[in-house]
């Protein structure tokens, strides 16, 4: 009996004959694809729900990922765009709130002072950026090497330094300047 | 040398071999560079800190499979012509918002689950989904005892025993069937079961006093129970299909330290991926727990205690005469078991991962828990 498990499970196609194509490629690349919505929406639903979204796109787009040598560059991408545009709808949200007087009174000095470099204010810098250097920040801070993150942002890896520096630069402006309003 | 440019101190931060000698040697002599230096590696540990995702990123991949199935079948039939959409058109996914009825009889194989569901109103065609976040003790008595060895029972091969990889049994209600990839079968080291299995299978550290080296490794490959309710269950369930997978899992057993207690378990540690079951068809959530729970298999009592766990709670049953603690490991909520002799205990928790741990043996509270906070 041991001898016919170890036979199965060293024949791996065979034996995950249960498992279609795209199901082992979600396996795979889910935890990843997850971890770079959180890193992007900072919450755990938020960040399962553009997870979702992204493997519902590539189901589409990559039918059989197996035969594609982009898919899983794709769906790293797919997965810092789509919570960008996430925390992007958010800010906007916020903005008509604020515009039609729901938005509560800003904390004070001290407050806002603990709060600095909250989740919400980091989003909120977050989604001022432009966005491809937020998308190589958070691909990047996800723990996508730099080779992985040239793939999925289809540049140079030479590239990502570059653009990395320059969105690191721009994200402590967008911080400090936030807590100067 | 001119001097280091600013993406070259950027990918130092990071990959420091990718960068060339002559480049470090630049910037270790070069006080303008250093000071570039300085400020992007600010930059980038600001950046790390604020962005990087926290150790419990949520990583359930087996319940976002199961998601993502139901939203591609939701999103297919609503691409359906309009009549037969029109049949289907309150189609919506929920949440997974999981509801115990049943209870799991964790021996290295997986048992039954029981019925989970998610309330979800009168939805048709939904996928609910048991996926429990937490442990919790349920106490069992005697008379408990005496009706899950029934249900464990299958056509005559007790379930305890070890499943074969696949067979089915007529129910009363329809079809319950299984499969699996093989039995539970020892492997040749923990290494073995780890790529086998994909556990994290971590070993302690420090080991207690008297517990030596793993002795054997046993692997329990994934298993799927399918339930299928015929006609015969009534109208409110008929058609319905529950599907619940468990595992991998994996056991290892340490032999003691003593001269001739090598072959002796003096202590286990498993790990299993929990329990996770959906259904399709036509029947509510609701209905199908209702359904199971009426078919009397368990003790009302019992039943009624598993009920009122509440949702996300994997039940662990804590047999009459033994003590039950509730103790926190790695920060998960964990059931700490203890003999009141002193001579066994056991721990088990279900991790942020989704993977449920267990350690016992001959072993004190103090011990146990020990070892546990170790691979927590």
């Amino acid at each position: 009996m041991e001898a016919s498990f170890m036979t199965r499970a060293r024949a791996a196609p065979k034996a995950e004959n249960e498992f279609s194509a795209f199901e082992r490629f979600f396996r795979e690349h889910y935890p990843a694809v997850v971890r770079i919505a959180f890193g992007v929406v900072g919450e755990a639903q938020a960040a399962q729900d553009v997870a979702q979204d992204v493997f519902i796109s590539a189901l589409r787009r990559f039918p059989d990922p197996g035969q594609s040598e982009h898919a899983a560059a794709w769906v790293r991408a797919a997965a810092a765009h789509a919570g960008l545009n996430a925390i992007r709808g958010e800010r906007r949200r916020d903005r008509r709130q604020q515009l039609s007087g729901v938005e509560v009174a800003p904390a004070g000095p001290e407050e806002a002072a603990l709060d600095r470099e909250s989740a919400a204010e980091v989003r909120r810098a977050l989604a001022r950026l432009p966005r491809r250097s937020a998308a190589v920040l958070v691909l990047r801070h996800s723990g996508l090497s730099y080779a992985e993150v040239a793939e999925a942002m289809n540049i140079k890896v030479g590239h990502v330094g570059t653009m990395l520096r320059r969105a690191e630069s721009a994200l402590r402006k967008e911080l400090s300047d936030d807590s100067r309003q | 040398m001119t001097h280091v440019s600013s993406p070259v101190l950027r990918r130092l931060q990071d990959e420091p071999q990718a960068v060339p000698d002559a480049a470090r040697r630049h910037l270790a002599a070069c006080a303008r560079c250093q000071a570039s230096n300085s400020k992007i590696a600010q930059n980038a540990a600001l950046a790390a800190r604020l962005l990087a995702p926290p150790a419990a990123a949520p990583d359930d991949t087996s319940l976002a499979w199961a998601r993502l199935q139901a939203s591609h079948r939701a999103s297919h039939r609503a691409s359906q012509p309009a009549g037969r959409a029109a049949r289907r058109a309150t189609i919506r996914v929920p949440r997974p918002r999981p509801r115990i009825a049943g209870m799991s009889l964790g021996t290295g194989t997986i048992a039954v689950a029981g019925v989970l569901v998610a309330g979800t109103g009168a939805a048709v065609a939904l996928t609910t989904v048991y996926a429990p976040t937490h442990v919790a003790p349920v106490r069992i008595s005697q008379d408990d005892f005496r009706a899950i060895a029934t249900i464990a029972s299958i056509g005559g091969t007790r379930v305890t025993d070890g499943l074969p990889p696949a067979g089915h049994q007529q129910l009363p209600f329809g079809e319950l069937s299984w499969s699996a990839a093989g039995k539970a079968s020892p492997v040749s080291s923990v290494a073995q079961a780890r790529a086998l299995t994909g556990l994290p299978l971590a070993a302690p550290s420090t080991r207690p006093a008297g517990v030596g080296a793993p002795r054997a490794v046993v692997v329990q490959p994934k298993v799927t129970v399918t339930i299928r309710f015929s006609a015969t269950a009534g109208s409110a369930v008929a058609g319905s299909t529950l599907v619940i997978t468990g595992g991998p899992g994996a056991l290892v057993q340490y032999g003691g330290t003593a001269a001739g207690r090598a072959q002796v378990t003096t202590m286990v540690i498993a790990e299993m991926q929990r329990p996770v079951a959906t259904s399709t068809g036509s029947a509510t959530a609701a209905q199908l727990e209702a359904f199971l729970l009426a078919q009397g298999h368990l003790p009302a009592s019992l039943a009624q205690e598993i009920r009122l766990l509440g949702t996300a709670a994997l039940p662990v049953p804590v047999p009459a005469g033994i003590a039950e603690q509730h103790v926190s490991v790695g920060g998960s909520a964990a059931v700490l078991l203890a003999d009141p002799s002193g001579a066994a205990a056991g721990v088990i928790w279900e991790g942020g991962d989704g993977v449920v741990h267990g350690v016992g043996g001959l072993l004190n509270r103090e011990d146990v828990l020990n070892v546990a906070r170790q691979l927590g």
